[in-house]
């Protein structure tokens, strides 16, 4: 996976937000997964059908962080969440 | 607790078929504990050696079908502890592995997995003034924007080495059951029990016992989520509706200010400390 990639959520993967956190539920498998506030952030432009890097972007006017970074942590999150079945990496 | 029709059946021995095993339930060492099989519209669900339970899909009506040689109060105590809760999940009830207690400030629950101290913890504030609601299943249920704890079976499952601690041998027992040799205390005398519902004040969800202290934190609501899913009942965990639904039940309840971590090290000594500090963490308004 790379910046360049979108990512799409399944249909049998659902989340809600408790707090200012998002807990995510694959109906499927019964897996369930819980993001921090940033996290959060991330799965919802996720969800908004933007790249890795476009969500990077937005991330980077909103949070004091360096690029170098956020893009790591996206990155890695992004993973994260493939190797669990939560999305699905898409070009 | 119970709005179900249960009917003990004749004693018939485990046969082998063909059900849709679609889940199963293990010991830490492998072995099997239950199986669970769709049968028509509902369930069957098998605990090996000892009896098979036949449960509606409406969850209104079981039917026990114990082995050859297993007793009534065997079969009993299944039906309680395993089969009940899982039948009241399909009647959209919400079920807990937890114990609960009374305390002047609410209802106090505390939920984990077996050996976790639940039934322990329970005794304990029970021999200590502050009725049991249950031990080890609680059911919830929402009354506007208010959780109201129900009682229970008014009994209390211990260790020998527990029931000496903490209650002694003045105290009433059912009979012994098949599966374990863990007592039921029947309430009575001091070990009381609270019949009436009450509001639910605090969860807290127990920990290893690797704590030095006793330890209590606030927990985030996506790990309140995670906790409440992982300590609930639910019979049909493959229907994604009845599952979307649970999930989303335990989302709005993780709204509230109520989710703590507790832990702290397994001793009875260290037990009138607990009870101490949960008491004054449940008084405050500001937790």
């Amino acid at each position: 996976m790379n910046l360049s990639d979108k990512v799409t959520i399944p249909a049998q993967v659902m989340a809600r937000t408790v707090g200012d956190e998002t807990v995510i539920l694959d109906l499927a498998s019964g897996t369930y997964f819980g993001l921090d506030p940033v996290g959060a952030r991330i799965w919802a432009l996720m969800g908004e059908g933007r790249t890795l890097a476009e969500i990077c972007a937005t991330m980077l006017e909103e949070y004091e962080v360096e690029r170098e970074q956020l893009e790591a942590d996206v990155l890695r999150l992004a993973m994260e969440l493939a190797e669990r079945g939560l999305v699905v990496a898409a070009q | 607790m119970a709005e179900v029709d249960f009917r003990f059946g004749t004693g018939k021995p485990q046969v082998s078929f063909d059900l849709p095993l679609f889940h199963k339930w293990m010991f830490p060492d492998g072995t099997p504990w239950t199986y669970f099989y769709r049968k028509g519209e509902g369930y069957l669900l098998r605990f090996p050696g000892l009896g098979d339970f036949d449960v509606s899909a409406d969850g209104l009506f079981i039917q026990a079908w114990p082995v050859p040689g297993v007793s009534e109060e065997t079969i009993q105590h299944l039906y309680l502890n395993q089969v009940l809760p899982l039948a009241l999940s399909k009647q959209g009830k919400w079920i807990f592995h937890a114990g609960a207690i009374d305390t002047p400030f609410g209802a106090v629950a505390f939920l984990g997995e077996s050996g976790r101290g639940k039934s322990t913890l329970a005794a304990s504030f029970a021999m200590s003034g502050y009725r049991f609601f249950t031990d080890d299943a609680l059911l919830l249920e929402k009354l506007e924007d208010v959780y109201l704890v129900q009682p229970s079976h008014p009994s209390i499952r211990l260790w020998r080495d527990s029931q000496e601690a903490l209650v002694g041998d003045d105290v009433q027992l059912a009979p012994p059951v098949q599966y374990t040799s863990k007592a039921r205390l029947l309430s009575g005398g001091e070990l009381g029990f609270c019949p009436e519902s009450r509001t639910l004040r605090r969860m807290y969800f127990l920990g290893d016992g690797s704590s030095t202290d006793v330890c209590i934190e606030r927990m985030t609501p996506s790990e309140a989520v995670m906790g409440l899913v992982k300590n609930s009942f639910l019979l049909d965990i493959e229907a994604p509706d009845a599952v979307a639904s649970h999930f989303n039940r335990l989302a709005d309840m993780a709204e509230l200010q109520i989710y703590y971590r507790l832990d702290y090290p397994r001793s009875y000594d260290m037990l009138p400390a607990v009870r101490q500090a949960i008491i004054e963490h449940a008084a405050a308004e500001d937790a």
